[in-house]
């Protein structure tokens, strides 16, 4: 494979940049057999000289964890990063991926200049144009579409730092359809729980103090897999530092490597876990009830409710025996406050998603561990007034994914949109059509929730399809105009502020000027806005809000930013419960919610799924002779974004279809056959086979595969078609009170390949 | 007897650490290092590797470890030994092996003999290449390209013969040390160990 990939010399080479120093390695003629003295002398030396280059501060991109990067250059070319020092999300450390980010630059698959569709949709054939030419195919094209179905027609994706530049022009044009995937395909409904109970999600920037704590329960939370730098370093420093560790999977995956306990439960039933646990504390009146009383609302109606979930009941329902519940219930509150239980990031499972953190997030509090070390942090403001920026009105529109006062999903965040929703929308063209995608950074073919087939369809109910990203995605490929983003390490940002344990500024600044005929992500926008006369709203470009921090900073805090690319706000307490200060949350009751009041009319009107006390509900099951796809991450990769980056795709290249030794053995199958998938609903089959991994490490019933594969767009070459796209196998299921999606109740067919 | 066996003299004695417990996998340092280095685009080729070792407890649970690799810059360099130029030897002042590129003809006498598989044949610059405890790092005041980057703090490196290292404070603190494939008598310079803090 090596030969096929472009590594930097080899695209210096290309590139015909002659004047960079490239180690000198050429050995002239065969060397005699024996050194001579002159070489014995100098033997080595080349090994001590070390050009670090020039510093640029950057954070990462590659994932949305945003790391503090130091980018080193050696004449115009990168050649190192760095992770900062002082950046609180990363200490000093990047990770695999963090560490690839030069190889994605450098990468001669990027999408060189602005392009527009001339071949059928998705066949791949586009032909370059200047930026004009682009700009304008999107005012001529979306306009009448405009006119014709009002703005709301257009529906905008997001991911990534520039995020605010979609925002604004949709907004400005008048469409209400912003929608950040990160809600609906991924932390939604965990977000939603949190927010019902403590008033704050949990945010991007997790607030668990694993590095403090003595006691974590991580349900499905693969911490040292799905790697952000900093809560891989917490994780690791809380066990080296003797902390107790359950962790409840049906998969062992690479957390589980120093677990006290994993737990392997039947998927889906997290909960019926989770009140077994509550019923234990309550019962042997375990709760940290000086917390209970002062900040809690709804212990009572807890205590009546929890009574029918024992033990004995959650073992039969989640398979771990009762003792077990028992024991490390026990030594979970024996260690409280400092103790921690922590949902998973990403859930979209099983359709009880929100409820299942409910419970999660009752547990915790009845260990009192807000505000406390080894518990759950306090997030804090940079405490700066920044000047407010200037947004168009919210449009009147009514959204079309069925989030807003008096729709489907009343709870999900307008600001954040239902991206399923929007799929549902496109797909069916109710509750009207929608004729234009804008796609940011996003990849729906690779977090699609309606079925790949199906958003296959919605996409051809498009009009126009507009992309703006550093690279061909699968979806990207489907696009009518493309806008080539430039890469983090090419491009100005707005400065980052970042609310948290330690608030604090970082500075993203280009290493390089971009290598290709590419833009930010702001100047696209305001080029695009331009056009239809809105460009008003792009006022000031990231630099020159870098620049503005001046007017909040005093001058001895822009040294500090501009000298080490990161400015902290260390006088902040992110415990506020341990030092004795109240504690503030901003519900409606201003209390923990053990009870959500707030749910008791949408319990009468929509059913038990809207219960102010999560109520257990059994998961779908597969049928005989079929299995639940389950999926996660892989610490190589950044979902579905990373897989044509040579140095990674050497970490990782393929899914293997995990499988139960007990199932394999039923199935007549061994470890190494090659096998396919088939859909149990669709019928669909996956294009290839992949090899079979018998392993003890997942649950009998379910199989498993690594999530970001299967690429279909061709202009990844290195990437393209490596492994299986699990999109294609998994549920298009909604969590009813987030709204979120449910992708872990697809069931398959394994067959021999 | 003491863990540190000295058979040759040496000014430094430079060792790499490694907390067997806090390595979660997560290869940062495999990509550090292939891109300081500008180690080929392949995966034969690297100069440290982290391998995850599958096993099963005595309940017949499955377990799995991982186990971060690299030159161990033994004492006793097998590697060093059946060099016929003199490419690869090991430098007196600090005991790291390296390769000399200029003077490596590419017999591959070394990758055969050397019992850890630390090296690979770089095509690109037509010599054998290996880890080289990032030597030209460390003359200038750096950690290692690994050792920096590593997400679990499981990498440590510094100076054996200095008491008052990291590394040497972690030798006699810990509760367990083993080192790869001591019984071919190699005395590697990469511990593994466990510590209770
Ligand atoms: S966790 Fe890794 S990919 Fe994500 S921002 Fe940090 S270094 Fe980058
Ligand atoms: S590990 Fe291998 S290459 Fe390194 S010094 Fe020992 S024998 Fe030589
Ligand atoms: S960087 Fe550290 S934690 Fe990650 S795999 Fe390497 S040795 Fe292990």
């Amino acid at each position: 494979m090596g030969r096929h990939n472009i590594s930097r010399r080899g695209f210096l080479k290309l590139a015909g940049a002659s004047s960079v120093a490239i180690t000198a390695g050429i050995t002239g003629l065969p060397s005699p057999l024996k050194a001579s003295a002159a070489q014995e002398a100098t033997r080595g030396a080349r090994f001590l000289k070390y050009d670090r280059g020039v510093k640029t501060h950057n954070f990462c991109e590659m994932c949305f964890w945003n790391c503090g990067v130091d980018t080193y250059t050696r004449n115009g070319v990168i050649h190192k990063l760095e992770g900062n020092k002082l950046n609180p999300n990363n200490r000093g450390h990047l990770c695999a991926k963090g560490n690839a980010g030069i190889q994605s630059t450098y990468d001669a698959d990027r999408i060189q200049s602005p392009l527009i569709r001339t071949g059928k949709r998705g066949e791949g054939k586009f032909k370059k144009v200047s930026w004009e030419e682009a700009y304008k195919y999107v005012y001529e094209k979306l306009n009448p579409l405009v006119d014709e179905f009002g703005p709301e027609t257009l529906a905008t994706f997001m991911h990534g730092t520039g995020e605010p530049y979609p925002h604004m022009l949709t907004m400005a044009i008048g469409s209400p359809n912003i929608t950040i995937p990160a809600y609906s395909q991924c932390m939604g409904s965990r977000e939603m729980a949190w927010a019902l109970t403590f008033g704050t999600g949990v945010s991007g920037h997790e607030t668990f103090d694993m590095a403090n704590s003595k006691h974590m329960i991580l349900f499905g939370r693969n911490m040292a897999g799905a790697v952000q730098v900093r809560e891989a370093e917490d994780f690791a420093e809380g066990l080296a530092r003797g902390a107790r560790l359950t962790y409840v999977d049906p998969r062992q995956s690479e957390s589980a490597v120093r677990a006290t306990d994993w737990l392997q439960i039947n998927p889906g039933t997290d909960m019926a876990l989770a009140l077994g646990f509550i019923h234990v504390i309550i019962r042997d009146n375990l709760a940290n009830m000086d917390f209970v009383r002062k900040y809690c609302y709804g212990y009572n109606e807890l205590t009546k409710h929890i009574k029918q979930y024992s033990p004995k009941w959650a073992s039969k329902k989640c398979g771990i025996d009762a003792k077990t519940i028992e024991k490390i219930a026990w030594e979970f509150a024996k260690d409280a406050p400092n103790v921690v239980a922590i949902p998973p990031r990403r859930m979209t499972r099983y359709g009880n998603d929100t409820q299942t953190v409910r419970a999660i997030a009752i547990l915790n509090a009845l260990m009192g561990n807000w505000g406390v070390p080894g518990g759950i942090f306090v997030r804090n403001k940079v405490p700066l007034d920044f000047p407010k920026e200037d947004m168009p009105d919210a449009p009147d529109a009514r959204r079309a994914d069925g989030v807003g006062e008096g729709e489907k999903y009343p709870l999900a965040p307008t600001t954040l949109g239902r991206t399923n929703g929007i799929y549902e929308a496109t797909l069916t063209k109710k509750p009207y059509p929608i004729k234009a995608w804008l796609l940011y950074g996003t990849n729906p073919l690779s977090h699609s929730s309606i079925g790949v087939n199906n958003l296959y369809k919605a996409i051809d109910n498009l009009e126009l399809l507009i992309a703006i990203d550093t690279q061909f995605s699968d979806t990207v490929m489907y696009a009518d105009v493309i806008f080539p983003e430039s890469t983090y390490l090419e491009r100005y940002d707005a400065p980052y502020i970042q609310k948290d344990k330690t608030p604090f500024i970082a500075l993203r600044k280009p290493a390089i000027k971009p290598l290709y005929d590419t833009k930010g992500c702001f100047e696209i926008c305001k080029g695009i806005a331009k056009e239809f006369e809105l460009d008003d709203w792009f006022e000031k470009s990231p630099k020159e809000m870098q620049e503005e921090l001046s007017q909040v900073l005093n001058k001895e805090q822009m040294e500090t930013l501009e000298k080490d690319g990161v400015l902290l706000f260390e006088d902040v307490d992110p415990y506020p419960n341990a030092s004795g200060a109240a504690l503030n949350f901003s519900t409606s009751t201003s209390k923990v919610q053990l009870y959500v009041k707030d749910l008791e009319d949408m319990q009468k009107k929509h059913g038990d799924e809207f219960s102010p006390l999560p109520i257990y509900k059994d998961p779908a099951m597969p049928k005989a002779g079929e299995f639940r796809t389950l999926f996660g991450r892989t610490p190589h990769h950044s979902h579905a974004r990373s897989q044509n980056n040579w140095v990674l795709l050497e970490l990782q290249d393929d899914t293997p279809v995990w499988m139960n030794p007990e199932d394999a053995k039923k199935m007549g199958f061994k470890d190494g056959d090659m096998v396919s998938l088939v859909n149990a609903k669709t019928g669909h089959k996956s294009d290839h086979s992949e090899r079979l991994k018998v392993t003890k490490r997942i649950k009998s019933g379910s199989i498993f595969i690594h999530h970001g594969f299967g690429h279909t767009t061709k202009a990844w070459t290195r990437g393209y078609e490596k492994g299986t796209k699990e999109n294609w196998f998994i549920s298009d299921g909604v969590d009813p009170l987030s709204g979120a999606a449910a992708f872990h109740n697809g069931f398959v067919k394994v067959v021999k390949a | 007897m003491s863990l540190i066996q000295n058979n040759i003299k040496k000014e430094k004695n430079l060792a790499m650490v490694i907390v067997g417990d806090r390595c979660i996998g997560c290869d940062a340092c495999y990509v550090s290092c292939k891109t300081d280095w500008d180690v080929p685009a392949m995966k034969e080729a690297f100069r440290t590797k982290v391998f995850e070792v599958e096993g099963e407890d005595v309940n017949g649970n499955p377990t799995i470890g991982f186990l971060p690799t690299l030159c161990n810059h033994c004492d006793n360099a097998p590697c060093v030994d059946v060099c016929p130029t003199g490419a690869s030897f090991k430098r007196d002042e600090d005991g790291i092996v390296l390769v000399e590129p200029d003077m490596c003809i590419g017999c591959k006498a070394c990758m055969v003999a050397c019992p850890y598989d630390a090296r690979y044949y770089n095509e690109e610059e037509q010599t054998v290449d290996k880890c080289t405890f990032c030597l030209p790092r460390i003359s200038n005041g750096l950690d290692p390209a690994c050792v920096s980057t590593c997400v679990g703090e499981s990498r440590n490196f510094g100076d054996l013969n200095d008491k008052e290292s990291n590394v040497s404070k972690m030798l006699k603190d810990a509760t367990s040390v083993f080192k790869l494939k001591e019984d071919e008598g190699t005395s590697p310079n990469v511990y593994y160990v466990t510590l209770n803090y």
